[in-house]
């Protein structure tokens, strides 16, 4: 019964944040370059990911898709499939929203320093690689070898093409990709993005794999990195949960004892194989 | 420390308090006994437990969060007040002031909720001895205390004509200690007004040390899972109803140039609680079973070190389809 003392900031509330640029990146894909209106950094670690709430329609959990060495502004790419990621692709360049975090747990860059990086992205998984693959290019020195493997289902579903066509020149990377269906233009790889594995020769000791992509691409690429003789616990994974509140409390990304959105959504497979409902 | 009370003199401290403090104190309301606001009144003996738990005072079913306006092009968002206003329950049982302190932790912590713990500073708890076990109840096999608790700030045990009482907090201590209305009593006279419980399971249902191990050992067993949750018909009734669950949900109200966001109960019961946009890990209704029981036995005890139930037996006296959590846990225990 003391009167309160200085008010908490409530954890629910967003940081208001505008559009300043958006790109048509598929036919289901936007991406939104998002600034905060007070001009404040979003401070995140490749990996995490924001809350974005448009108001009056709800919240969606959003990976952050740019690398936290581009200052000033970042970028979220959304397929817009609910409510509010349809809604979100209707919004104009200038609009307002919310931005609550960043929450979870990112790649764990420290741990990947000097090692040999194997990216393996599959669809829009490409979306949160794409923060930690650009983090890595720019601080290129730190790591080791770096190859990617990205697989979509057609050529018209692959994203950020600029980039795309600035790795396959890279002498900096290793780029490989295919597409499980070709539009009869396409000249590269056809297949799944299990197929590409036998194409590259790693050292699995120094090698780290980072796997991300839809549910079930998941058992069948870290199986592929395993034969390869890479690790458990140098087997990286980002799992997709439904993250309502982003602050270990709803239930909602729950597994087993494990909230997605604080332990994870980054975890290496040692971690969570024996979880049941993980992957 | 330990004072006594008459009856007739708690109601009128009771009266001397509501011009400070909100008063809540058992009720009965369309036939149910529920928590209300005292007008005064004589207060209840035959109170058992509320139908819902007092759980929704601290962690409201639906809650106003934040709010924004657009008015004149500018755009504004701003958080709910977190509640302050004085607040006294008098007549909470053992069972659900546990369960208020088992969700203090998930509601702190890192990210702290303003709301929840607002609402738990800003109420004074005064907690009543139980006499008779409620249907459906395994309080005291979880290691709930009928007759005595330190999770309140004044616990009383009813005696004839008035109440002795146990002074748990410094702040329970400075409401009691007006001489006008509490005499000091004894540790003597607090052990006697100890009562035997009616109705109570004269033999415990089950080992709670046996139930947690076996909540790990069953947990990949299929089969067990579909068998027991076989009747469950996803109502989540025996969520809304309990005095751990927290899951919850957010929401958008959106009226011309305004709206709020509401955080609402939630239940791991739904089969679109776990949905997303190509995948749902729960879809079955046996997981979702499965999930319910092992948070708040295997998980919970895992996160926390305790168990989030309390054995109020709301759900087993409630459940539409007869679906008795004592029966899973015990062949759990098995």
């Amino acid at each position: 019964m003391t009167a309160a003392q200085v008010q908490p900031t409530s954890i629910y509330l967003p940081s208001l944040a505008e559009i300043v640029r958006m790109e048509q990146l598929t036919k289901m894909e936007k991406l939104f370059e998002i600034k905060f209106k007070d001009g404040q950094e979003l401070g995140h670690q490749p990996g995490q990911f924001v809350e974005v709430s448009l108001f009056g329609i709800g919240e969606a959990p959003i990976s952050v898709s740019s690398s936290p060495t581009r200052k000033g502004s970042f970028d979220l790419a959304v397929r817009a499939v609910g409510n509010v990621t349809k809604a979100m692709h209707a919004l104009d360049r200038g609009a307002t929203l919310g931005i609550r975090g960043p929450f979870g747990k990112g790649f764990p860059i420290e741990e990947l320093k000097g090692k040999d990086l194997l990216f393996v992205a599959g669809g829009i998984g490409l979306v949160p690689l794409r923060s930690l693959i650009n983090y890595v290019l720019d601080k290129r020195q730190d790591f080791g070898r770096v190859l990617v493997l990205f697989g979509a289902k057609t050529p018209a579903e692959q994203l950020f093409l600029d980039e795309l066509s600035m790795w396959r020149q890279s002498k900096n990377m290793e780029y490989l990709e295919t597409v499980d269906r070709s539009d009869g233009q396409w000249k590269g790889n056809v297949g799944v993005i299990t197929t590409l594995f036998p194409k590259i020769t790693i050292d699995p000791k120094k090698t780290v794999a980072v796997i991300v992509g839809p549910p079930v691409m998941y058992r069948f690429a870290i199986l592929e990195a395993q034969v390869k003789g890479i690790p458990d616990d140098q087997i990286i994974v980002s799992l997709e949960r439904r993250m309502k509140c982003g602050v270990g409390k709803c239930g909602h990304c729950q597994i087993n004892h494990l909230y997605v959105c604080q332990e994870g959504p980054v975890f290496s497979y040692a971690k969570i194989k024996d979880l049941k409902e993980a992957i | 420390m330990y004072r006594k009370i008459t009856r007739e003199k708690l109601r009128k401290w009771l009266i001397g308090l509501s011009a400070r403090a909100e008063i809540l104190v058992p009720a009965k309301m369309n036939g149910l006994w529920t928590f209300r606001l005292f007008h005064n009144q004589e207060l209840p003996q035959n109170f058992l437990n509320s139908r819902i738990p007092p759980k929704n005072l601290f962690f409201e079913p639906l809650k106003g969060l934040l709010g924004w306006k657009a008015a004149d092009g500018s755009f504004q968002v701003n958080s709910c007040p977190a509640p302050e206003a004085a607040r006294v329950i008098f007549g909470l049982k053992p069972c659900d002031a546990r369960a208020l302190r088992l969700l203090q932790p998930v509601f702190t912590g890192d990210y702290p909720d303003v709301f929840y713990a607002g609402n738990l500073s800003r109420t004074l708890l005064l907690g009543q001895a139980c006499r008779v076990q409620c249907q459906g109840s395994f309080c005291s096999e979880v290691g709930i205390d009928r007759q005595d608790s330190v999770d309140f700030d004044v616990f009383f045990r009813e005696i004839a004509g008035g109440y002795i009482v146990r002074v748990i907090t410094e702040k329970g201590n400075t409401l009691t200690g007006e001489k006008e209305f509490f005499e000091e009593s004894s540790a003597g006279e607090w052990n006697s007004a100890k009562e035997e419980i009616r109705g109570k399971n004269e033999i415990p249902l089950f080992n709670l040390e046996k139930v947690k191990a076996g909540a790990r050992e069953r947990f990949p067993d299929e089969d067990f899972w579909m068998r027991v949750s076989a009747k469950c018909i996803n109502c989540g009734i025996c969520t809304y109803l309990c005095p751990t669950c927290h899951c919850f949900d957010l929401c958008d109200l959106q009226r011309p140039g305004q709206g709020v966001r509401f955080r609402c109960f939630d239940s791991c019961a739904f089969p679109d609680f776990t949905k997303m946009a190509v995948h749902n890990p729960r879809e079955e209704k046996w997981r979702r079973y499965r999930q319910r029981v092992s948070h708040k036995f295997n998980f919970f005890y895992e996160n926390f070190q305790t168990v989030a139930c309390v054995g109020c037996g709301r759900c087993v006296a409630h459940c539409p389809v007869n679906l008795d959590l004592r029966e899973v846990l015990l062949e759990m225990a098995r």
